[in-house]
């Protein structure tokens, strides 16, 4: 009855039966047979976004971006604020997943070649969104106020005054001063919960109307005119909306089990007096971090920089018509090649300025990643121990 | 454009006084020359090696030279004319005249005022046991010259100083050291050795601690005397003022004030003082309370409220602490831990009330912080044990969701298989 009621009161305003075969439409849009399990990590990294901006709304509540409350702030939400731990910590490790997540669906988009004509545009965005991704992470590493957030945005913003010509002009822009303080937070809190935000979800617009309008690409070669219309393929719902449905589940069970068994420490508050030994920024950072530390610091920045350049510009690049990965020997080379080096240069910088243990001995990681045997205790008071003439 | 701009920086009042200072502190840092030792000073032709004693010497620096403690006149190219009478040539002073030579200078304000030097030092040696036996002929006594030194006399700031805090127990030493010397005046000459083992000289010779008692601490310095059985708690009350304070409120002040109990040395000793320990309830109470009295019962009381309240914060202190490593948030039982702690250091100077009723309240306060302390602890480990466990049905529900959607998944894709496989038959 009310039903019914509810649908005349629409279908006098509106032209319902339009509206729901539109939805219809794109509901039971056919998805290509190659869909996989891959094919959900575009809607994972949606979700995260959601979780995103769903914590960071209660975070807002507690927290003020000075230099003075900042800390004060994010341990009142960790410690005192009902259920504030578990807000505080699903933001910080869905930020970590979301660049995992990101990243693992561009990796699915580049094998699987769906890049190519006609969705160039699609991956150009894509990858807009990915570097947004990671500007998230530098704006929001600042927010807590702590000492490893402090001095990872000195050197972090340090590097951006390394470029030529327009490097003192970014730097100071991002620090909004000569030094990382009170203006800084300030600047990187607007950016972190306003602008940021605002611009991903417009991106994030853009790229699904495309994506929904040009469908998935399917293995075929690249057709030399417009790509026909899939006819027939796996409905997106209920088929695919289920698949989505298990990854979701699986993925929140992922991010509350690690929000409670490893949570993020909140350290000690920022002290611009006191530099820690071996500052590094987030994981996701130290590939670039460590490949700058191999060249001069201007031929560093410059081939760090190609990466992202080569990622955007990639479907103008590999022009080659194949999506089958078989038959991309050279692309894929290369991208196993790019990969490892990306995993690599993230390894040394993680064991960079470190001492590790390996197999009862002891290595010291110099600031290039490169191990030398740290003398044990009694060898060095062998070596302190002065020449038998003197004793 | 002013082309007469630098004399015209003195010409304004305020200018002037500030250039005047500016020159005063040129001075202050050296920048003046001091006079020379040997220029005009014939004594050095005679006494060249005294010119290197002298030369680091605050007097030598100031310009006081020979003649002002020896007489004589220093600008007379002979020796027989540099004595000659009428000079005021007094040779090596004895000690009474060098104790009233320092003091024509040292007790006259007029000259010590510039420099911040008290001039009461000759009236307060006069009174000091040293003063009163030089006075009435016995030479054997310090004098100035014993303690500061003669021509290398350096400020008492000075670590080189003799009369350093840290030189100040070997410079008394030099004749309280001294068995044969001692023993004229029926005083011990082992002090030194007594002292380098206490509480005090541990922590000023060992640990370079200034503001640990030394000799002059008690006994005072210029009016040097022994403090007597009455003046041993005012003595040892200028730096233990909390324990005078509440001494004064024990049943012992009545008797000490009578001259029958000597407060402080009584339970602690005097020159061989040991840390504070608890077990002096079991030593000192006994030496003039049998153990079954109320007296030696209520110390024991207080004792055992002591270690309580010790053990107590000990413990809650390994429970923070190990809490911290676990990773717990643990800043608010920092701070009780922090009150715990002052007042079980309260403790300390309390018990010198020795009443039981005082003490209790501290006592109650640090068991009941411990309490609390360990009760927060418990909850905050209690709460991430429930945390994790939480995640069991979080995971059980998971994968019933799975399950019902992995089935329902299967269920779509074998209809769509079986369609396609009628197509197929129909094709």
């Amino acid at each position: 009855m009310i039903k019914r009621w509810i649908k005349s009161w629409f279908a006098e305003r509106y032209d319902v039966d339009q509206i729901e075969e539109a939805v219809k439409g794109q509901l039971e849009k056919p998805l290509p047979k190659n869909i996989s399990w891959f094919h959900t990590l575009g809607s994972m990294s949606l979700f995260l976004f959601v979780s995103q901006v769903l914590t960071g709304i209660l975070l807002l509540v507690y927290y003020r971006p000075t230099v003075h409350d900042a800390f004060e702030s994010v341990k009142f939400i960790t410690t005192t604020a009902y259920m504030g731990w578990l807000f505080r910590q699903i933001h910080a490790w869905g930020a970590n997943l979301m660049i995992v997540v990101v990243f693992l669906h561009m990796l699915r988009t580049y094998i699987t070649g769906s890049y190519k004509k006609p969705r160039e545009l699609t991956w150009v965005l894509g990858a807009a969104l990915f570097f947004i991704t990671l500007v998230f992470g530098f704006t929001g590493y600042l927010l807590p106020w702590n000492q490893l957030a402090y001095w990872a945005t000195t050197v972090g913003t340090e590097i951006a005054g390394a470029v030529p010509y327009v490097g003192n002009f970014v730097k100071t822009l991002l620090r909004g001063g000569v030094a990382v303080g009170g203006e800084t937070i300030s600047r990187f809190f607007v950016v972190h919960v306003i602008v940021l935000p605002w611009v991903l979800f417009f991106i994030i617009v853009v790229h699904l109307f495309l994506v929904r309008y040009q469908g998935i690409a399917t293995m075929d070669p690249v057709s030399p005119g417009r790509e026909p219309k899939l006819k027939e393929g796996v409905p997106f719902f209920p088929d695919h909306v289920l698949k989505e449905g298990i990854v979701f589940f699986i993925l929140i069970g992922i991010l509350v089990t690690l929000s409670v068994l490893r949570p993020f420490d909140l350290g000690e508050k920022a002290d611009p007096l006191q530099t820690p030994f071996a500052i590094k920024p987030e994981w996701y950072f130290l590939p670039m971090y460590q490949m700058i530390k191999y060249f001069p610091k201007l031929i560093g920045i410059f081939i760090t920089s190609l990466g992202p350049l080569l990622l955007i510009l990639l479907p103008f690049l590999d022009r080659g018509k194949e999506r089958n990965p078989l038959k991309r020997p050279i692309s894929i080379t290369l991208g196993v090649i790019g990969l490892l080096l990306l995993i690599g240069l993230g390894m040394l910088g993680a064991l960079s300025e470190t001492k590790k243990n390996f197999f009862g001995k002891t290595y010291e990681f110099n600031i290039y990643g490169i191990p030398h045997a740290f003398p044990s205790t009694g060898e060095t008071q062998a070596k302190i121990q002065p020449p038998p003439s003197l004793s | 454009m002013n082309k007469n701009r630098f004399p015209s920086l003195f010409q304004t009042g305020p200018q002037k006084i500030f250039f005047f200072f500016l020159l005063m502190q040129c001075q202050g840092l050296g920048w003046a020359q001091t006079p020379q030792m040997s220029e005009n000073n014939s004594c050095l032709l005679c006494h060249a090696d005294m010119q290197e004693d002298m030369k680091g010497s605050i007097h030598a620096q100031q310009g006081i030279f020979c003649n002002r403690c020896h007489g004589g006149d220093p600008a007379q190219p002979t020796k027989e004319l540099a004595k000659a009478p009428g000079t005021g040539y007094i040779g090596s002073p004895n000690k009474q005249q060098i104790a009233e030579m320092c003091g024509t200078c040292h007790a006259n304000v007029e000259v010590m005022n510039f420099y911040g030097i008290r001039t009461d030092q000759l009236a307060q040696y006069k009174t000091s046991m040293h003063g009163k036996k030089l006075f009435e002929g016995d030479t054997n006594v310090a004098v100035c010259s014993d303690c500061h030194g003669e021509h290398d006399i350096l400020p008492v700031g000075d670590p080189g100083s003799s009369v350093y805090p840290l030189n100040i127990p070997k410079t008394c030493n030099r004749c309280h050291g001294n068995e044969k010397l001692m023993s004229q005046y029926k005083l011990p000459a082992d002090i030194f050795k007594t002292y380098q083992h206490s509480v005090h000289g541990k922590a000023l010779l060992e640990e370079k601690d200034l503001s640990a008692a030394s000799c002059i601490s008690c006994h005072g310095y210029h009016g040097a005397v022994p403090p007597g059985a009455r003046d041993v708690g005012t003595t040892c009350g200028k730096c233990h003022m909390n324990e005078k304070k509440y001494f004064l409120e024990s049943v012992h002040a009545g008797i000490s004030a009578q001259g029958k109990f000597s407060e402080c040395i009584s339970c602690h000793g005097n020159h061989g003082v040991q840390p504070a320990s608890k077990a002096l309830y079991d030593q000192a109470c006994v030496r003039c309370h049998s153990a079954d009295t109320p007296e030696a019962k209520r110390g024991g009381e207080i004792h055992q409220m002591l270690d309580e309240a010790e053990e107590k914060l000990r413990s809650a202190t390994i429970l923070v602490k190990q809490a911290s490593i676990e990773g717990f948030f643990v800043e608010p039982e920092m701070a009780a831990l922090e009150a715990a702690k002052t007042n079980v250091i309260a403790m300390a100077p309390l018990q010198h009330t020795l009443l039981p009723e005082r003490i209790s309240e501290l006592h109650k306060k640090v068991v009941s912080a411990a309490a609390d302390i360990a009760r927060s602890i418990h909850q905050k480990q209690q709460f991430l044990r429930w945390r994790k466990l939480s995640l069991i049905p979080m995971w059980v529900f998971i994968a019933m969701m799975i399950s019902t959607l992995w089935i329902k998944y299967r269920q779509l894709h074998s209809r769509s298989r079986e369609k396609q496989d009628e197509k197929k038959k129909r094709s």
